[in-house]
């Protein structure tokens, strides 16, 4: 019943995944490959939404940057900014299982499904259903240790976050959850300082915010041995090389000399 | 008015006389210019793409000729100085040669200068009042001033004297002579200037020291001279007129001393630059050993430093100095050594590496090459006219009222011509 | 003898007769082509004056003599900075059809002047960047630079560098120069550790951030007190009210004085006509910064004007992926640039030039 079960689940999930894939579609990731993803297509005749980069499929250029865009919505920090000036782009609909979460599984009701009961404790203990869905999980970098699944997910609310009183937050309000610890960045990002906001460059102007999970993974913060908050990605094309010079390899001869 | 009237078909009759050798040298010139103009219409629809030039090393050929010939151009001042300060006879005699060979050096820094800008068809731009012109700001607009500024006052003094030779009047020393004093100072002040272009841009450190102006005026001096005794010697050598030995020992002199100062700057820079090897350094560098393992232009810094010392050295040699013989070839060597040193040698390592510390070089093409020799053979055809034309005067053959027979108009001028052979 | 004339076909062609002269321009058009550029140059209203009455009468005839006359126009325009509002919006009106016609849809060119209270400024965190060059593609996208791919045909404005972190090691220590005289320059000084300004241009990893480097993005800095401004003969390039400077490529005259004064190289000069797909073609342009340029001027960031003057962020600071870019009104207490200046290390690159860039860089 078990396995069954995260069969079923991990064959869904594919299928999402597959159906994407074989659209005759172009896809761009925004930030970071795995987050958020935008089909090209023209706003209106001439007018792309993105362009996208041939090289790397990142999206290099945004036609309108509050396509597809809702309000940020409140945040205690943000009092002073007017409504309708800060959009995000919703996360919701880019996490393929989040509308199967607490439904099938964590529906915070039991025992119709295995596990039968909400955990008792925050004790870390292994699930081999969601680490079949989410390889993240196995091996969960952030606190290195020292964090579990409940300390940033809701008990019994799966499609939702949580907050330091207990109280659900939206995914597509992480900050509410990473600031519980990472107060400085917090403070950063609220200014425009640490992250990344398009749109118009005026400190009243109207801005698409990026959130926290747009471009950090949670799960895998650290990106293995490089120990940084960004994951590696692909870069772009180097600079054409002037007339005349076969190839680049002077530059890796050492400059300076006795 | 007459007199001016006939001036110039006399002038130009005399000129399109020839020999056979006179033909061919203008044919061979001609070709070279065909070329050259071939090279300028690719560029003006091409664009500078058929260059070698790049984003990086923007400044290549064209920049280093234009530098060195504005240096060419101040050279003749070695004439004119010792003539009409030092009241040296054997240079007076000549003076008129050297103003000519400052007129076409200027004209050929301003085809270079053609050839070097991206949109030459814009050149109006540059103009005052129609369009505009950055003074006091750019440095290129003070170069362009003095540069025309130069080209009027030899024009002006070089045909003023050839037309009062001409026509056997005497000169108005009130008007000549304030004329004479002001090109003497204006011939350093064009070079000057050109040393300012490069050498006030604190981005290019390799150009950014103050040594520059004097180390260009003295390679002027000494370059300049050596193009003039080779000019002298085939002059000698295949015209009537006879140029006294006594002018070409002096311009020796004058080029053994500022080859030497030339040299000795040049290891002061050296001395100055690799003591201490900061990224500052990182052009010379280049220049002398390469940087990162590029080497392209190591050759010709070491080949322009030899053939510069051993000019010196025969220059140096009283014994060397004063043959004939052997003269030229210390002239070639030292005009080659200075016309790389002060050409690509200096134009060139200025971009490398770039401000932000790309390490690029340059390759010119076969275009800009056959471009540059073309201008060059444009200049000199515009050299051989003139010097044709004024040696015609000096000789007398040309005045007005019909050729001379005689040369005893010597007496009227301060000018003796002296036929050879 | 000397060649006085440039051998341009413009002269030529404003008369009728001479029309094959067309094929020595740089880019003949494509004879599919010219009946839709004709109609879009039809569709393509604007202000009416002399010079584009002159090109749309020619029009009526053919397309190649409304472009010749319109380039012939443009060739006798003055200096941008210095035309009448009335001046400027023919300028850019002529403009507009000849690019229309060229690029085969609706370009526009904007005027925009600056805005009055505003300095814009630039802050990017070194800490944060990651080497991807998203900017440097993005800029592309947004500037029409030439994109060919014969050398010399490919621009872009911001360079990329990428710095090895290098470390001393002990190996090292006892290996130095010159050997055996006792005195002794260490090892560790011929080897990087954070080297400045000796980077890599052309790295290509398959991912970056490598582990041991660090990068650093450079391009116009905007200086306070330009260097590039100072050389221009010809005063074509300049600074605007709001602190960027631009260049009216249509004054300059090539001489590349400012590349040589410029101490950020961020100055690329166009040696052919640029290479720019017509449907890669970014239409919404601005007089003073992203329209088409020609051969043979020289161009540079402008922090993407055209965006910029109608309050949008520039083209790299919006792509950047590590939100390392920030852009914003320095005299704007709260905008992000000037709560940076406020909060962080900030410096500016080569400050002992006294250039005073407007671009800052700064960690965290």
């Amino acid at each position: 019943m078990k396995k069954l079960a995260s069969n079923i689940m991990i064959l869904a999930f594919c299928c999402g995944m597959i159906s994407s894939a074989f659209s005759a579609d172009t896809i761009c990731f925004e930030s970071r490959k795995g987050s958020s993803e935008v089909t090209k297509r023209d706003l209106k005749p001439g007018l792309p939404n993105v362009k996208c980069s041939s090289k790397t499929g990142a999206v290099l250029w945004w036609g309108d940057p509050f396509d597809g865009t809702v309000p940020l919505g409140d945040m205690p920090l943000l009092g002073n900014i007017p409504p309708g000036k800060a959009v995000v782009k919703p996360r919701a609909e880019k996490l393929a299982i989040l509308p199967m979460c607490a439904v099938a599984c964590h529906n915070g009701v039991g025992p119709t499904f295995i596990p039968p009961t909400l955990p008792k404790d925050k004790k870390p203990k292994p699930l081999p259903t969601m680490e079949g869905l989410l390889p993240d999980a196995k091996n969960l970098q952030h606190g290195r240790g020292g964090l579990w699944c409940l300390d940033c997910h809701h008990t019994t609310q799966r499609n939702k976050l949580v907050n330091n009183f207990g109280d659900p937050v939206s995914f597509d309000q992480p900050q509410l959850l990473c600031g519980k610890c990472h107060g400085d960045k917090l403070r950063d990002w609220r200014d425009g300082i640490h992250g990344k906001r398009i749109g118009e460059w005026a400190s009243t102007g109207k801005k698409r915010w990026f959130v926290c999970t747009e471009c950090h993974n949670p799960h895998n913060v650290q990106d293995g041995a490089r120990n940084r908050g960004f994951i590696q990605i692909e870069p772009e094309t180097p600079p054409q090389l002037p007339r005349g010079m076969k190839n680049a390899r002077h530059e890796l001869l050492p400059g300076v000399s006795h | 008015m007459q007199k001016l009237m006939s001036f110039a078909p006399d002038y130009f009759y005399y000129i399109l006389k020839g020999g056979m050798k006179f033909y061919a040298w203008m044919g061979f010139l001609a070709i070279l210019s065909a070329i050259a103009l071939y090279g300028f219409y690719l560029q003006n629809t091409e664009g500078l793409i058929v260059t070698g030039l790049t984003s990086q090393i923007h400044d290549g050929l064209y920049f280093a000729n234009l530098v060195f010939l504005v240096g060419v151009a101040a050279g003749a001042v070695t004439i004119v100085f010792p003539a009409y300060v030092h009241h040296h006879k054997a240079m007076h005699e000549v003076t008129v040669l050297g103003e000519m060979l400052a007129i076409s050096a200027v004209i050929m820094v301003t085809l270079f200068v053609l050839a070097h800008m991206g949109r030459p068809d814009r050149l109006w731009h540059m103009i005052p009042f129609i369009g505009i012109y950055n003074l006091p700001g750019s440095m290129l607009g003070w170069d362009v001033l003095v540069l025309t500024g130069y080209l009027l006052l030899n024009f002006v003094c070089g045909f003023y004297f050839l037309y009062v030779k001409y026509s056997g009047g005497t000169i108005n020393r009130k008007f000549f002579m304030p004329l004479i004093y002001v090109s003497i100072v204006w011939a350093l002040s064009i070079h000057t200037v050109t040393a300012f272009l490069i050498s006030t841009m604190p981005a290019r450190p390799m150009w950014f020291h103050s040594v520059m102006p004097i180390r260009f005026i003295v390679t002027a001096f000494a370059a300049g001279p050596c193009l003039i005794i080779l000019i002298f010697q085939i002059i000698r050598k295949n015209t009537k007129l006879w140029i006294q030995d006594e002018a070409i020992n002096l311009l020796s002199l004058i080029i053994t001393w500022c080859l030497g100062i030339a040299l000795f700057l040049t290891l002061s820079e050296v001395v100055v630059e690799l003591y201490a090897r900061t990224e500052h350094a990182d052009g010379l560098y280049y220049l002398m050993f390469g940087l990162h393992g590029l080497t392209r232009l190591v050759p010709w810094f070491w080949g322009s430093l030899i053939a510069m010392i051993i000019a010196f050295a025969m220059f140096l040699t009283p014994g060397i100095r004063t043959n004939y013989k052997l003269l030229p070839i210390a002239c070639v060597l030292a005009f080659g050594g200075i016309w790389v040193e002060k050409g690509m040698a200096l134009v060139v390592p200025g971009f490398i590496p770039t401000p932000i510390g790309e390490v690029t070089e340059y390759y010119p093409t076969m275009i800009e090459v056959m471009m540059t020799i073309g201008l060059w053979a444009m200049g000199f055809f515009i050299l051989t006219i003139l010097l044709k034309g004024a040696i015609g005067i000096l000789l007398g053959e040309v005045r007005f009222g019909g050729a001379a027979k005689s040369i005893d108009s010597a007496s009227s001028g301060k000018t003796a011509a002296y036929e050879s052979r | 003898m000397a060649p006085k004339k440039t051998p341009l076909a413009d002269p030529v062609k404003e008369q009728p007769s001479e029309c094959p002269a067309q094929a020595a321009s740089a880019e003949p058009l494509a004879p599919g082509k010219t009946t839709t550029s004709r109609r879009d140059f039809l569709k393509a209203g604007g202000m009416l004056s002399l010079s584009s009455l002159m090109g749309a009468g020619a029009l009526m005839a053919q397309s190649d003599e409304a472009r010749a006359a319109i380039e012939w126009a443009e060739h006798f325009q003055g200096n941008y900075r210095l035309m009448t509002p009335k001046e400027k919006a023919e300028a850019r009106a002529r403009l507009e059809k000849r690019y229309s016609a060229e690029y085969g849809k609706k370009v526009t060119v904007d005027g925009t002047e600056a805005q009055p209270n505003v300095l814009m400024g630039y802050a990017l965190n070194v800490r944060k960047c990651i080497g991807c060059r998203r900017c440097v593609k993005a800029c592309v996208a947004e500037n029409n630079q030439s994109r060919g791919k014969e050398a010399g045909q490919n621009i872009e404005w911001i360079q990329v560098l990428k710095m090895e972190r290098g470390e001393f090691s002990k190996e090292k220590m006892n290996q130095g120069y010159p050997e055996g005289l006792g005195i002794q320059v260490g090892g560790n000084a011929y080897s990087p550790a954070g080297t400045v300004l000796e980077g890599q241009y052309f790295y290509e990893p398959a991912a970056v951030p490598e582990k041991d480097a660090t990068y650093m993005p450079i391009a116009c800095m905007q200086c306070e007190k330009p260097p590039c401004v100072k050389v221009c003969p010809v005063r074509t390039t300049y600074r605007e009210p709001d602190g960027v400077v631009v260049i009216d490529y249509n004054w300059c005259i090539g001489c590349r004085m400012c590349m040589g004064a410029c101490p950020y190289w961020a100055r690329r000069f166009n040696l052919t006509t640029p290479v720019l797909p017509k449907e890669e073609m970014n239409p919404v342009t601005h007089y003073l910064g992203n329209r088409p340029r020609m051969r043979g001027v020289v161009e540079k960031c402008h922090w993407c004007l055209q965006r910029t003057r109608q309050g949008r962020y520039p083209a790299c600071v919006e792509v950047c992926p590590v939100g390392a870019r920030k852009f914003g009104n320095l005299l704007d207490p709260e905008s992000e640039v000037s709560l940076i200046l406020a909060r962080k290390n900030v410096f500016r690159l080569k400050a002992d030039l006294n250039t005073f860039p407007k671009f800052f860089y700064f960690y965290d």
